[in-house]
């Protein structure tokens, strides 16, 4: 969601002390889908503060056969980058929908859009993903 | 929601479809995948689809999770509210109420028996089955005829040869304007008349023999109720005497003696 540890072990605390101040005070956290919609925008509002990236319109290209082996040639830390870097709330729809964590109903909960935008915002990263792909694995394999 | 919603949202379902088939719990959400990868225009895209995702959950699962993070997560049960189990929840739980509420019907419905049982007697069943006759008669289909309802007795012997067809003191004294002797299953002989006095219907009919052979023998008025019909009914003789008026057992109270009411 952050793209930096630091921040984001920074929303993670905040989040952990509201929820202990939380079941201090009597009211603890009704279920685990608030720590995760706490999270979020508390990774956000981490996010907001310093150096903010520009924005650049990403090129699309439709997924290819061989995207998986494309894929596997990545590090998990440059796909981290990738997913942090995506605009809200694509970013949020695809950190969420890929820890596997949540169906979809769990998913338009916690990101408060409907199915329509969600499969709009996972299909267009797809997309943009793909592009990306294509670039960043040429390049290394020249 | 319109047609055109519905279309929309089932395109658009296989492109946020889980990888993992734990996470298929949805109804709409598996026949949208069943569609995706039996179509043949999406087979090919949707299994591409899900390789990807798969790869990708793969990457993301191997993403490093600080120790301080990954060794909150095995205690987070700790902060979440645990469900309390207090009898006040499960009163309103509505599972609770549909049983309670069948056993109320249940223990209503046996009472109801039970209170019809203990107010049985020799000739009640036959007595409930006048009522139903009484709720469905016309007085156009009873003979015309202008006397006292004591008066009838005599003719029920004379013409039909009813011997103790005579109707008690207490409603002997009201003006008759039809009678009728008819053939009944149960009954058997039925003479039914059709006085002023409240539309009321008199009914005399012969008393069931009981089982070790001997005439019933009971004495006084006893009640009976039947869809919205009320009767009282007298034995003597050998034959039942029963009146009968749309009503309640108080609405024909005040025409019996007080000491037999």
């Amino acid at each position: 969601m952050t793209g930096d540890v630091g921040k984001a072990q920074e929303a993670f605390r905040s989040t952990v002390r509201e929820a202990a101040r939380r079941a201090a005070d009597g009211e603890p956290p009704p279920d685990r889908l608030w720590f995760f919609r706490e999270a979020r925008w508390r990774c956000l509002a981490v996010c907001d503060e310093g150096i903010q990236a520009e924005h650049i319109e990403m090129g699309e290209e439709e997924l290819s056969a061989d995207a998986a082996d494309q894929l596997a040639r990545l590090d998990a830390e440059q796909l981290a980058i990738w997913i942090a870097g995506a605009p809200e709330p694509q970013r949020t729809a695809l950190a969420l929908f890929y820890l596997d964590e949540f169906d979809h109903h769990e998913l338009l909960s916690l990101l408060e859009i409907k199915v329509t935008e969600l499969s709009a915002l996972l299909a267009k990263a797809r997309r943009q993903f793909q592009a990306w792909l294509d670039a960043v694995v040429q390049i290394e394999a020249q | 929601m319109n047609l055109t919603l519905v279309s929309r949202r089932q395109r658009a379902l296989p492109y946020c479809a889980p990888f993992s088939e734990t996470r298929v719990t949805d109804r709409a959400m598996r026949i949208a995948v069943h569609r995706a990868r039996k179509g043949k225009a999406t087979m090919e895209s949707f299994s591409w689809q899900q390789n990807f995702d798969r790869t990708v959950a793969g990457l993301v699962r191997a993403i490093p999770i600080p120790q301080e993070i990954s060794e909150w997560f095995a205690n987070e049960k700790l902060l979440t509210a645990t469900a309390k189990h207090s009898w006040r929840k499960a009163v309103r739980n509505p599972v609770t109420i549909a049983i309670a509420l069948a056993l109320l019907v249940i223990a209503g419905v046996f009472a109801i028996k039970l209170r019809e049982k203990m107010q049985d007697f020799p000739g009640s069943a036959t007595a409930r089955k006048l009522l139903t006759v009484a709720s469905s008669t016309r007085s156009i289909i009873l003979d015309p005829v202008k006397t006292d309802a004591g008066a009838l007795g005599d003719l029920f012997f004379m013409k039909h040869r009813l011997e103790h067809y005579d109707v008690p003191a207490e409603f002997a004294d009201f003006h008759a304007i039809g009678c009728r002797v008819f053939d009944d299953d149960e009954a058997h002989r039925v003479a039914q008349i059709w006085v002023v006095e409240r539309r009321m219907q008199l009914f005399l009919f012969p008393a069931e023999k009981q089982k070790d052979g001997r005439e019933a023998d009971w004495k006084g008025w006893r009640y009976v109720e039947q869809e919205g019909w009320a009767g009282v009914v007298q034995q003597r003789n050998g034959v039942y005497f029963m009146a009968a008026l749309r009503g309640k057992k108080k609405d024909l109270a005040p025409y019996l003696p007080k000491s037999q009411d």
